[in-house]
């Protein structure tokens, strides 16, 4: 009697209309496409990305533990070029120069971009307009960057120098001076890195809801307040996965500071992240090279980790 | 009530005030090799330096692009930019799909290597990636720029282009299904179409990637046949020692594709730069 209930459709009809009688028939044809197809088209992707990434740090790894002959990798040599990294004491300094650098530019590119996004969530005049001409920094390339604070702050024909001059005072050349070069990268790095923080923090802001503000403005608490108590800590997520952008953005950065100040002078500027490059592609050194890179490398996930831990342990703490 | 307008008033005025200053910063540098690149050699090393060029000239511009390496490094970029487009991604595009709509056996194991490679640094592997690309005859090509870029802008691809896929309606895809389109020929016919959003943001991302890049280009090319723009411009530059108004010239038009895009297409911009996570 069942039998009756379901009747056998002709199998000239429509592949549609026939599922509706027979459902596992629109499913064997497509076997291949359910099990088959999801690899089929994800694994070129992921194969291209998996061979160019982990395969030149397998090698990088691997080659910070042996010696490097011309083009090929030597014997092993244990930790010899981690010691010869750091054991003169160059490595430490290209460490604390990274820091110098890293910590300087978010100091004034975090809070600096935090307030531009605040101001702009304002509602103004002209917002759209400054908000492009705030965002242009963010588009121009490292080498570009590079060139231009290079130019804007040349001792000899530039216009600080000239505003210096004019109250009394001499520039030295920025990028050649013990005193200049680091703070001249720093602006610099600044100048290019405050959009993205503005970017994220200003979509950030304008999720929070306006009832919020105007609820609390009912109770009668104080602009300060309303910033405390609503607008940080709705935005303090993105705050920090900015930060951290930021942060490893300017860590890993070596084409400004490569073009700007070459590491001079007397590398007073060189980073750890210039030191792989010049030791690599200058001195032809791969094993230190290599041992800074993997040094490099291992900051960065530490890095991440830790802001993961904190992200999650926020997320949990409030649910 | 009349207080608090003009406290209002007041901190109107410190936000216009703080967002011209900000604009300036943002601004008198790009200004500043703008003019620069309209001067003749005498204005660059006048003193006190001009702000608008006394008698401003071509002349700069004229100079570098009568210069047949700089056309070549433009179009090599140019050539790059656009196969990197195309083969990143069409294979993006595949992949966000099934990683959007499908499980498949070894999915999140393997998603999660995809964007765990966006964590290593390129310095890292610069020095392995040069070494390898020597050993494997790939040293100084094309090809191994298109892949070296192609394998740096698939991760965030495919990030951007899920949450494109993830804002279509499945009923549309499963309605084809029932009539009877293959699951391929659903993604081709149906869901390729509507991403077209999501491929602008893809094509803005890969257009400043490989347009800005320097590290690599620097580190995987020999010589002028396949220099790109960036390397190109600071090679340029200390070619003929430093002469900033060709230099400043050179420098505004490795750029301004960028900036016209930019002003064309600014939510792409701000959706493909952030890896779709601001909106635009």
């Amino acid at each position: 009697m069942t039998r009756a209930a379901v009747p056998t459709l002709p199998s000239n009809l429509p592949l549609a209309d026939r599922a509706i009688g027979r459902g596992d028939l629109q499913c064997r044809p497509q076997k291949w496409g359910r099990v088959l197809l999801p690899y089929g088209f994800f694994l070129p992707a992921f194969l291209l990305v998996a061979a160019v990434s982990f395969i030149p740090l397998g090698y990088a790894i691997q080659q910070s533990f042996h010696a490097a002959d011309y083009m090929g990798m030597g014997r092993f040599v244990g930790l010899q070029n981690y010691s010869r990294f750091l054991g003169d004491g160059q490595g430490w300094r290209n460490l604390w120069q990274a820091f110098v650098f890293v910590a300087g530019s978010v100091a004034i590119a975090l809070p600096l971009g935090f307030a531009l996004a605040c101001a702009l969530n304002r509602p103004i005049r002209f917002r759209g307009l400054f908000r492009t001409i705030l965002i242009l920094p963010w588009l121009v390339s490292n080498l570009v960057v590079a060139l231009l604070w290079a130019w804007m702050l040349n001792a000899q024909f530039g216009p600080v120098a000239y505003l210096v001059s004019q109250l009394g005072g001499t520039l030295p050349n920025a990028v050649t001076s013990p005193a200049l070069a680091m703070p001249a990268l720093i602006i610099a790095n600044v100048w290019h890195s405050y959009p993205l923080v503005m970017i994220f923090v200003l979509a950030a802001l304008q999720t929070v809801p306006a009832e919020l503000y105007e609820a609390a403005r009912i109770d009668g608490a104080s602009a300060w307040n309303r910033f405390k108590l609503i607008t940080l800590p709705m935005v303090r997520n993105t705050t920090l996965v900015v930060l951290v952008l930021t942060t490893l953005h300017t860590f890993n950065n070596v084409t400004m500071v490569f073009v700007m100040t070459g590491g001079g002078p007397v590398g007073m500027t060189e980073t750890l992240a210039l030191r792989v490059f010049v030791e690599e592609f200058k001195y032809y050194q791969t094993g230190i090279a290599s041992a800074a890179a993997v040094i490099i490398f291992a900051l960065n996930l530490l890095f991440s980790v830790v802001y993961i831990r904190v992200l999650r342990g926020e997320n949990t703490a409030k649910a | 009530m009349a207080a608090r307008r003009s406290t209002a008033r007041i901190s109107d005025w410190i936000t216009y005030g703080a967002l011209v200053c900000a604009s300036l910063f943002a601004l008198l540098p790009l200004l500043w090799g703008l003019s620069t690149s309209l001067k003749p050699p005498t204005e660059v090393s006048a003193w006190p330096p001009t702000w608008i060029p006394h008698t401003p000239t071509l002349e700069n511009y004229a100079a570098v692009l009568a210069n047949p390496k700089y056309v070549r490094y433009l179009l090599n970029t140019l050539g790059v930019t656009f196969v990197v487009m195309l083969l990143g991604i069409g294979l993006a595009a595949h992949a966000s799909w099934v990683v959007a709509r499908t499980r498949f056996r070894g999915k999140s194991a393997m998603m999660f290597l995809m964007w765990a490679t966006v964590m290593i640094p390129g310095v890292s592997i610069i020095v392995p990636m040069y070494l390898l690309s020597v050993d494997l005859g790939l040293y100084d090509t094309y090809t191994v720029l298109v892949i070296v870029y192609c394998a740096s802008v698939v991760p965030t691809l495919v990030w951007l282009l899920r949450g494109f896929v993830a804002s279509i309606p499945q009923e549309l895809e499963e309605s084809a299904l029932i009539d009877g389109s293959s699951r391929a020929g659903v993604f081709y016919r149906i869901v390729v179409p509507l991403m077209r959003p999501g491929f602008g943001a893809a094509a803005v991302l890969v257009f400043v990637t490989v347009w800005n890049e320097f590290l690599i280009g620097y580190a995987l090319v020999l010589g002028d046949e396949h220099r790109l723009i960036q390397v190109g411009v600071y090679y340029f530059v200390t070619d003929v020692g430093i002469e900033w108004g060709p230099l400043m010239a050179g420098m505004i038009i490795s750029a301004l594709p960028i900036v016209i895009l930019f002003a064309a297409l600014q939510r792409y911009f701000i959706q493909g730069l952030t890896g779709g996570a601001v909106k635009g």
